[in-house]
């Protein structure tokens, strides 16, 4: 029997085109939107004294004397819990078929252009098709375990969703911990690779799980160190603390404004690759030398779940960077105060503080994204290391590096005088943009040397 | 030698009772063999001990074949032994059996040989050096030599009407001549293929991920290449000036002047996989001189000799060798006077890399064999024929 | 009782089905699982103590660190099923007395002490406290645990030096 979902270009798209553009619009841009929107909504709401006063005004409730609050509490926690795992899953779909569509680009080939206009659909069909998919599981493995590793890595990338600020407002909870926290949650993607290397019971996925554990916890070690300089500069451990330290201008950031920084910020950047296991350090799974690595005996919903934690990782990713070196959600003009004036003192705050809300999470997402297109980009360019190469690269360069980093940090932030800090924010954004414009240069430049072919935008 | 490997095989197999160390299969369904071929790997974690590779597992006697069918009949077949540079699989057979039958092809179709083999070799090395990158991790070399063996695919295909398994050579000479304007398209080709081969340097070759991967790994010294009768780049990556196109020069070569790239151990040490890989891309360039000295000269005339539909040589034995994309190719043809082969014999390049692997994989990384099988270009049918 | 009392039942029961399996398992990875649930357990224990940078060191050391290390270790070694379960020289006798003994004891201290009981509060900052005591109060126990833990490093390389040596 042929299973028809609407998903079949061949059928619904091609006989309605307008239809397939609709789904495509509506995928592309209401998904995310709307999520944003229902984050922007529950997000603020999300804590006991609000909803108490809520509950008081509106419903004349008393719901903090009641012995069911914690049940509402929890619930609203469900909700929001609930939009963030939507979020992740729905970033996880889109980022694959950008980055398919990136690297088709990039590769001189098309890409997927079937299902929806552009192929945008194709995400949707690729999570269909992996469902529908029988869920093997090799006779000789450990069945429970074999089942069970992929929530791990689940369990592993949902966590830093909890503290990752999507905007003034939009995060779950503000925790006094929040860069510290995310640091440990990276723990149970581990368990996750391990697990699963070992419950495969197969050769491949043994070296993957051994591979990927090594790597991950020595790369740990950098980016916890690197991250470690925001946290001095801004002395707080909290993200949106982190984040209010800054400002919304470039030189404001904190990667232009010490030079420790600026170091910091490629050094942790270069780490969360290696543990989001992206090329260049793609060692765990490695096609071309482990077949798949960890997931090598994985099929179906489960390969799609460690797919996903692998994707949806380059938003953690990008998003930690984002939050701690490159201005978080900060909307250039904008300080704290005005936040504040909009917010008002009422229950419901002005509209104009939504529209800021939704200014400062456009900041954070564009910035994000253009991280992860980096990411992507690294990825279709540069070969993998070799496992002893990736040890020496973390522990002989990286580590002492991030100390370096972090010691000079230390001493600046003693040293040196606001106006320095300031007059080294303007150079070194100075610097990063002349930096942009020579490379734009050579590679405009590269590009004319080859005769004949020409970069033809007709298959796009 | 295929019975020692099976003995080898089972020593290996029998070793897995030891605590550290554990035997791997690489292959035969693995992505970075190229082509069904089973690697026996004993490992400890990531260090190799031993790797046995098992030969014989596409074997599809196309040898065998040789001695049931006609002189002309086997031509379709040679394509098969090498299926990624066919061209040189037709050309040595041809010239193998035009000596058994002591005719010459004529000079324009010597020409064209020339031109359509090295246009072949450019194709075969982008897809060696692309599938050596993707080995070591990066997946973009390899589309992009994947679209300029189209342009030469193209090219072939306006030549002979094939783009895979050409068919092109006949016995005295070729099948087709080139048609109207081909010379300015391949002209054209060339042209942006010699810009774009620095393209290719600034995207993979120089880049410092790949050297650091590439150089000093598998290093074959000057002797070892030697006596393990390895040919081709391979030979001449570890520093062997030896190519048969000049040293037993066959056809319309003699009449060109071109270079022969050895390894000079730039990043590392003479005859390592760097060396080999780039030996290979400056072949390309080699390769583009060469057709653009035989399109200049190309003479005028007769593409086909004088041949009988089904020739009947005298007894005797004849050879031909040429210089294939995987280095020498050499057909041994046997005749008892009939209308078919008496005993065919085909020596590989392929079949003589894979000699060298277990003598390399003593003591390296898992990462390093798939980057020392990369760098020798093994095609999997060509070593089993 | 309340919510919170129902988390604590959960958190302690996860910590000690999770010690228990560590314990019992006949499989040492599935031993090395259960000691996942024990620390994952005694985290939210911290947790609900109002001590939240401990808590995540717990995570980050325990999980991220000491687990991992272990599943490591586990991952190379060829006989995970079917071990023997404890160190038998001492035989049962002597086990079954330790256990009662030792049980005997815990169960005093936990039925008799007086446990001082806080009032509930919600998680406050933490971690300027504990940094202002490592690095004040109790400056020296923590510097000398930074020494120890220096020297068990270079130790360990000496350790693992000597190895490779001896293998090539």
């Amino acid at each position: 029997m042929r299973i028809t979902l609407g998903l079949d270009s061949t059928s619904l798209s091609r006989r309605y085109p307008r239809l397939a553009i609709l789904a495509t619009l509506f995928m592309a841009f209401g998904l995310p939107l709307g999520l944003y929107v229902a984050a922007l909504a529950v997000f603020p709401l999300n804590t006991p004294e609000r909803l108490d006063a809520m509950a008081e005004q509106w419903l004349g409730y008393d719901l903090a004397g009641s012995p069911y609050r914690y049940i509402v509490y929890t619930a609203f926690l469900l909700l929001v819990a609930f939009i963030a795992v939507n979020y992740t899953a729905v970033f996880g779909g889109v980022s694959t078929w950008v980055e398919r569509r990136v690297a088709g680009r990039m590769q001189s080939r098309i890409g997927p252009n079937r299902p929806g206009a552009a192929g945008f659909l194709s995400w949707v069909a690729d999570a269909v098709k992996m469902i529908l998919k029988e869920d093997t599981i090799p006779a000789e493995a450990d069945h429970l375990l074999f089942r069970a590793a992929p929530y791990f890595s689940m369990v592993g990338l949902l966590l830093p969703f909890v503290v990752l600020p999507f905007g003034e407002a939009t995060v779950v909870t503000d925790m006094n911990v929040g860069v510290f926290y995310v640091a440990a949650a990276s723990a149970f993607v581990v368990v996750g690779i391990l697990v699963s290397g070992w419950a495969s019971n197969s050769k491949w996925a043994l070296f993957g799980g051994i591979r990927g554990a090594a790597q991950v916890m020595s790369y740990e070690i950098p980016a916890g160190i690197a991250m470690m300089v925001p946290v001095l500069m801004a002395g707080t451990l909290s993200m949106q603390g982190i984040v209010r330290a800054q400002g919304g201008w470039p030189w404001q950031w904190f990667v232009f404004q010490n030079p420790a920084a600026f170091v910091a910020f490629f050094i942790a950047v270069t780490a969360s690759l290696a543990e989001g296991n992206r090329t260049p350090f793609d060692l765990p799974e490695a096609e071309s030398e482990l077949v798949a690595g960890y997931h090598a005996e994985y099929s179906g919903f489960r390969l799609a779940i460690f797919l996903m934690v692998e994707w949806a990782n380059m938003w953690i990713m990008a998003g930690l960077a984002v939050t701690l070196f490159l201005g978080g959600w900060q909307v250039p003009g904008y300080g704290a105060e005005d936040y504040a004036r909009l917010l008002g003192t009422g229950l419901l705050p002005a509209p104009g503080w939504f529209g800021l809300q939704l200014l400062s999470m456009l900041m954070f997402v564009v910035k994000t994204w253009a991280l992860v297109f980096v990411f992507i980009w690294l990825r279709w360019t540069l070969p993998r290391v070799r496992v002893d190469q990736m040890m020496s690269l973390c522990w002989k360069y990286l580590v002492p590096g991030a100390f370096l980093c972090f010691v000079v940090t230390l001493v600046w932030q003693l040293l040196v005088p606001p106006a320095g800090v300031a007059f080294t924010g303007y150079a070194l954004t100075a610097l990063a943009l002349f930096v942009l414009a020579k490379f734009a240069v050579a590679t405009r430049r590269n590009i004319s040397k080859v005769a004949g072919h020409r970069v033809d935008l007709g298959n796009w | 030698m295929a019975i020692d490997m099976k003995i080898e095989r089972q020593i290996l197999r029998r070793t897995e009772t030891s605590d550290e160390e554990i035997v791997v299969n690489f292959g035969p369904q693995h992505p970075s063999t190229h082509g069904v071929i089973n690697f026996v790997t004993q490992t400890t974690g990531e260090i190799i001990r031993r790797s046995v590779p098992e030969v014989g597992y596409l074997h599809r006697g196309l040898e065998k074949i040789g001695e049931m069918v006609t002189y002309p009949g086997y031509m379709p077949f040679t394509d098969r032994i090498d299926y990624v540079a066919a061209m040189f699989a037709n050309e040595g057979y041809a010239l193998a059996v035009e000596r058994l039958l002591g005719i010459e092809a004529p000079p324009r179709a010597q020409y064209l040989r020339a031109i359509a083999g090295e246009l072949c070799r450019i194709s075969s090395h982008f897809i060696a050096v692309g599938t050596m990158a993707t080995d070591i991790g990066a997946a973009t070399p390899l589309t992009h030599g994947l679209r300029e063996r189209e342009s030469v695919n193209d090219l072939i295909e306006e030549l002979c009407g094939a783009r895979l398994t050409f068919n092109y050579h006949r016995i005295g000479g070729v099948s087709f001549d080139a048609p109207a304007g081909w010379s300015d398209k391949v002209l054209r080709f060339l042209d942006h293929l010699d810009s774009y081969i620095q393209e290719w340097d600034r995207l993979i070759s120089f880049n410092q991920i790949y050297v650091d991967r590439l150089a000093n790994v598998g290093v074959i010294t000057r002797e070892q290449a030697v006596d393990y009768g390895l040919v081709g780049p391979n030979l001449r990556g570890s520093g062997v000036q030896w190519d048969i196109r000049r040293d037993l020069s066959y056809g319309a070569y003699p009449d060109f002047a071109f270079d022969i790239p050895v390894g000079t151990g730039r990043f590392g040490t003479v005859g390592d996989c760097w060396d080999r890989y780039y030996v290979r891309v400056q072949e390309m360039l080699e390769s583009s001189k060469i057709i653009r000295q035989a399109l200049a000269k190309l003479p005028e005339g007769e593409i086909m000799a004088k041949v009988a539909r089904k020739p009947k040589p005298d007894a005797g034995e004849a050879v031909g060798r040429v210089e294939s994309a995987r280095g020498e190719m050499l057909y041994y043809v046997v005749s008892d006077g009939s209308e078919k082969a008496y005993r065919l014999r085909v020596r590989t390049g392929s079949f003589l890399a894979m000699g060298i692997i277990e003598e390399l994989s003593r003591g390296i990384m898992v990462a390093d064999l798939i980057a020392i099988i990369a760098s020798l270009d093994i095609v999997a049918p060509e070593i089993d024929r | 009782m309340n919510t919170q009392f129902a988390i604590f039942v959960f958190l302690a029961l996860a910590t000690l089905i999770g010690a228990a399996s560590v314990a019992l398992s006949r499989n040492i990875f599935w031993s090395a699982m259960g000691l996942l649930s024990c620390l994952v357990g005694v985290g939210g224990l911290y947790v609900m103590l109002s001590a939240d940078f401990v808590a995540i060191t717990q995570l980050l050391v325990y999980i991220g660190g000491v687990l991992v290390l272990i599943l490591f270790a586990i991952m190379l070694t060829s006989q995970i099923q079917e071990i023997s379960v404890s160190n038998r020289s001492v035989g049962l006798v002597g086990g079954y007395l330790i256990f009662f003994v030792v049980s005997t004891l815990l169960s005093f201290v936990a039925l008799w002490a007086p446990w001082r009981l806080t009032s509930k509060e919600p998680v406050a900052n933490t971690t300027v406290a504990l940094g202002d005591g490592l690095l004040g109060t109790w400056l020296l126990p923590f510097e000398i645990a930074s020494v120890l833990l220096v020297a068990t490093l270079v130790g360990a390389i000496v350790i693992a030096r000597k190895e490779v040596k001896s293998d090539s």
